[in-house]
């Protein structure tokens, strides 16, 4: 059952706001800190630039805290779930599971890979689950390469630079972690195993980064669905 | 036989048949973790353990035993052996572990003093094999004297350094068997006397 805030009956698009604006907040500082420096400046003028620069940092700060802490804990959705694809769709609320895993399981694997500061929208990753052409027939390996090919063309991973790209093999961060989060979504695990089965999952498919990369480049849903069938039931 | 002991209780436990647990790379994982740890302390030595490499080193290993899978299951035993041997293999070609200093307990005219990287990997491979035939065929794993002689070691690093695929080979003769040295990592090129 998905957890409501007292806020309002889908706090969703209020936590996603507040996520964008944390995003704009981290980067807005790293933009601040790489891009000014006092080290050129006369004396006085660098003492009076770097007093503002702490005070602009600190309040920067202290808004990061206050995003994050009502993100996280007055409006939900940072807590991990224990979902299976195949029986997602079971689920009234299938689309709000579906997107706060890929939200939480995608934080988890960058920040294993070292990319902490990319925005994940959970509102991409609803509305991908809302409009997937869901086939009762259809293999889980089917659906979940349709779902990673929705969620890539969605943007579901925003503000990705070279350097959080080149966390993994052959630059190609945004695939490889769409693919680990739908790997791990189609593994056999009890809640006790539940994190440790997405970090195999993302280990795994760095191990087969490239292949990923390819198939996800040209959009061919058999080769990812033949890939998640081989790899699934070794997560 | 040898009375080396193979750590097997350094091996975690799990609800699953071994030989399905192995296939996880969740517990593939956290048991060669807590193997390299056990190790290490009995050596005297800390490893680092490379996890990309070793997700890198699971996946080739999952593709080389489907590959070679006999569809027969009255080879299945064999496989089971061969099977670990294709692990080490993979091991010796990109090592997922490298040790910090010299082992303090280990002496230097050891195996595990000569080759603290390579001692480790084999001794998982020999550890999770014993664990996982005890499991299906209630059997003792016998290791080959050859294990307690430093000469096959120096032979097993020069040449798996070489061609990691000596290592399969090397795996095999600690179990006992004559390996086919032409291709030791291949299944079906196993020597006649060996298939009786």
């Amino acid at each position: 059952m998905s957890r409501h805030s007292p806020i309002g009956p889908d706090p969703m698009p209020l936590r996603e706001a507040l996520r964008g604006l944390r995003h704009v907040l981290r980067k807005g500082g790293q933009t601040l800190a790489d891009t000014v420096s006092t080290d050129s400046m006369p004396k006085s003028a660098a003492t009076l630039a770097n007093t503002m620069l702490r005070e602009a940092e600190d309040i920067l700060r202290r808004i990061d805290t206050v995003t994050s802490g009502l993100a996280k804990t007055v409006l939900g959705g940072e807590t991990p779930k224990t979902l299976h694809l195949a029986k997602l769709s079971q689920s009234r609320d299938a689309d709000v599971q579906f997107s706060q895993a890929v939200y939480v399981a995608l934080r988890s694997v960058l920040d294993q890979v070292g990319a902490p500061n990319v925005f994940i929208s959970e509102a991409a990753a609803r509305s991908v689950y809302q409009h997937a052409a869901l086939r009762a027939d259809d293999k889980p390996a089917t659906l979940a390469a349709n779902l990673t090919l929705d969620l890539l063309s969605a943007r579901v991973l925003r503000g990705i630079t070279a350097q959080d790209a080149a966390r993994v093999p052959g630059a190609a961060l945004e695939s490889i972690a769409v693919f680990a989060v739908l790997l791990w979504l189609q593994s056999d695990r009890s809640d006790v195993e539940n994190d440790a089965a997405l970090a195999a999952a993302t280990d795994i498919s760095i191990a087969v980064a490239g292949e990923v990369a390819k198939a996800c480049g040209e959009k061919n849903a058999d080769h990812i669905a033949a890939l998640y069938e081989k790899l699934a039931a070794h997560v | 036989m040898s009375d080396k002991a193979l750590l097997v209780e350094a091996i975690p436990q799990t609800n699953e048949p071994l030989r399905i647990a192995v296939r996880r790379l969740r517990w593939f994982k956290r048991a060669f973790h807590s193997f390299t740890d056990a190790c290490g302390k009995e050596i005297g030595a800390e490893f680092l353990v490379d996890d990309v490499k070793l997700a890198a080193i699971f996946v080739r290993w999952l593709e080389a035993i489907d590959r070679q899978k006999p569809s027969d299951r009255s080879k299945r035993r064999d496989f089971f052996e061969f099977a670990a041997s294709l692990m080490l293999q993979e091991m010796t070609a990109e090592m997922p572990l490298s040790a910090k200093s010299a082992p303090r307990i280990a002496k230097a005219e050891s195996a595990a003093g000569f080759w603290p990287e390579g001692y480790c990997a084999t001794m998982f491979c020999l550890a999770v094999h014993s664990a996982a035939m005890s499991q299906e065929f209630h059997t003792a794993t016998e290791i080959d004297p050859a294990i307690d002689d430093l000469r096959h070691w120096w032979s097993f690093k020069e040449n798996a350094l070489e061609d990691a695929r000596f290592s399969a080979g090397f795996l095999q003769l600690l179990l006992g068997h004559k390996p086919n040295w032409l291709m030791p990592d291949v299944f079906r090129a196993r020597l006649k006397d060996e298939l009786g």
